[in-house]
């Protein structure tokens, strides 16, 4: 037996813990000392967090965000800086009918616009003297970025409110939208006071530290939106190429007949979208399907391929956007988006053949 | 009074090392044999293992714990000279072990496990990936700019290294 064998217990028996607690009177003393130290501390420590707002009143914020990004006019400058890239679009929404029109040009770097309407979305692509014209699954951009019925989303996202703001010389508040789960990275939107347009918005990870962000520079909302300002204008580069290139690539069209299936989705992702299309700088079709919650979006790419490749992570800086490429049967499947790995993975290896 | 408690806590030394199964097969057959033949062994060990029971939580049925307890803190002298810290292994720190290493355990095997993945090593840019990472800024939040991507080789159970 060793010689310490009888302390085996000194600090759990009777005795031990008397040894610990002391007299009573030593023990009020040292609360008596500790106790200004916490109060102090107290009274040093921030703000403690906002919490989740009522679900009914969440859906109101929500809500009054997304329709304010899609019925109203509005046009400016946002800057999107994502990690130590920083890019400046010009963007303007007017309205057409029961819908809208929008367009985006890119102010520094190559040139690039997207024409969002009714009837679809297009990119327009500088290609040395001509522009290249592609077809755009999505109309989406910001601050165009909720869902039309976002309440759904509150299923998988807290809603908070967090303090007031000043962008683009607008009162803005912040609204976080953060996930419940790891299968989803959070937003922070800073709806602009009366209108509820998201002037501001801030794409986050699970320990709320910045991915991407968004934000106006200069914003004029519907009233000062003048009609001749509102009017969209083609391009000015546009004037100096012309030329559209005749093959624009035909629209892309509905997997008629699926081979892979995907057996297990995250919490609250649904298949949105599954067509076959012709990518630029790709021979033959690819069918490119789309998992969506309503706010986070991740693609799946099949593509025909006899020969087996290894098996591929990919992850961009910070980890905000991840990718997975692994052969289900006969097709290499490229899973991505800005999402977390676990919903990437989750995605990825779920795929098996159709039986 | 100090004294003689230390002296039975000495008498009783082979009861905590056969609860911690420290005991080599003859201690344990003759702590059990002491044991059986000695009422006032057989309240110490239970006092110890309600002691273990209370600190792994598993306190619910323990009849007249607290009062023993009280009682025996009121019959011990207060020691004012700091008590060494016993360097051996404390049972808190192991249950904690025991705990996180169970909570690790059930994460892992809650992913999907029949195709775990583990990074092999950095490779270049796969050459066909751009088109895939362009095509998705349909619904990306990079409007208009491709992010820059850095990538590894995963190797998958059931496939080829």
């Amino acid at each position: 037996m060793s010689p310490t064998r009888k302390h085996r217990f000194a600090a759990f028996s009777p005795q031990g813990i008397k040894r610990h607690v002391g007299r009573p009177s030593v023990f009020l003393g040292r609360v008596v000392w500790v106790l200004p130290l916490c109060v102090a501390s107290a009274q040093a420590a921030p703000s403690p967090p906002p919490t989740a707002l009522p679900q009914a009143e969440a859906a109101v914020w929500l809500q009054k965000m997304a329709d304010a990004a899609r019925h109203m006019a509005y046009e400016g400058i946002f800057v999107v800086r994502q990690g130590d890239n920083i890019q400046a679009l010009s963007v303007s929404n007017r309205l057409v009918g029961q819908g809208d029109e929008s367009r985006l040009v890119t102010l520094d770097g190559n040139l690039r616009e997207v024409r969002c309407s009714k009837t679809g979305a297009v990119t327009l692509v500088s290609d040395g003297n001509q522009v290249r014209m592609e077809k755009r699954l999505s109309r989406r951009h910001f601050p165009d970025l909720l869902p039309a019925n976002p309440r759904a989303l509150l299923n998988w996202y807290d809603v908070r409110l967090g303090e007031p703001a000043r962008v683009a010389g607008l009162d803005c508040r912040n609204v976080e939208v953060l996930p419940k789960d790891a299968f989803r990275w959070g937003y922070i939107l800073c709806a602009e006071r009366d209108s509820g347009l998201p002037l501001k918005a801030v794409l986050v990870n699970g320990n709320n530290q910045p991915l991407m962000q968004y934000a106006f520079a200069e914003v004029k909302l519907a009233a000062s939106v003048g009609p001749s300002s509102n009017a969209l204008k083609p391009p000015a580069w546009a004037t100096v190429h012309p030329t559209l290139l005749p093959d624009m690539p035909e629209p892309a069209r509905p997997v008629e007949t699926e081979q892979i299936v995907a057996r297990i989705l995250p919490p609250g992702y649904v298949r949105i979208t599954a067509v076959k299309r012709h990518l630029p700088n790709m021979p033959g079709e690819v069918e490119h399907w789309v998992f969506s919650d309503g706010l986070t979006h991740i693609s799946l790419f099949l593509a025909p391929n006899s020969k087996p490749a290894h098996s591929v992570r990919g992850e961009s800086a910070r980890g905000m956007v991840n990718l997975m490429r692994r052969q289900v049967g006969g097709f290499q499947a490229t899973v991505l988006g800005d999402a977390p790995w676990p919903a990437v993975e989750t995605i990825a290896l779920g795929l098996e053949p159709r039986k | 009074m100090n004294t003689t408690h230390e002296a039975g806590d000495s008498a009783y030394d082979n009861l905590s090392a056969l609860l911690d199964g420290e005991l080599s097969d003859q201690g344990a057959r003759l702590a059990i044999r002491q044991l059986r033949d000695d009422p006032t062994r057989q309240a110490r060990f239970a006092e110890y293992c309600a002691i273990g029971d209370l600190l792994r939580g598993q306190h619910e049925d323990l009849p007249g714990l607290t009062r023993k307890v009280m009682a025996a803190l009121d019959d011990e002298p207060t020691v004012l000279a700091p008590l060494r810290k016993p360097r051996e292994k404390r049972p808190l720190l192991w249950l904690a072990a025991a705990a996180s290493a169970a909570i690790t355990w059930g994460l892992w095997s809650a992913l999907p496990s029949q195709e775990s993945s583990a990074p092999l090593a950095a490779i270049p840019t796969p050459a066909d990936v751009m088109p895939y990472l362009v095509a998705h800024q349909d619904y990306a939040q990079a409007v208009l700019t491709t992010p820059e991507m850095h990538y590894t080789r995963v190797a998958l159970s059931g496939e080829a290294r």
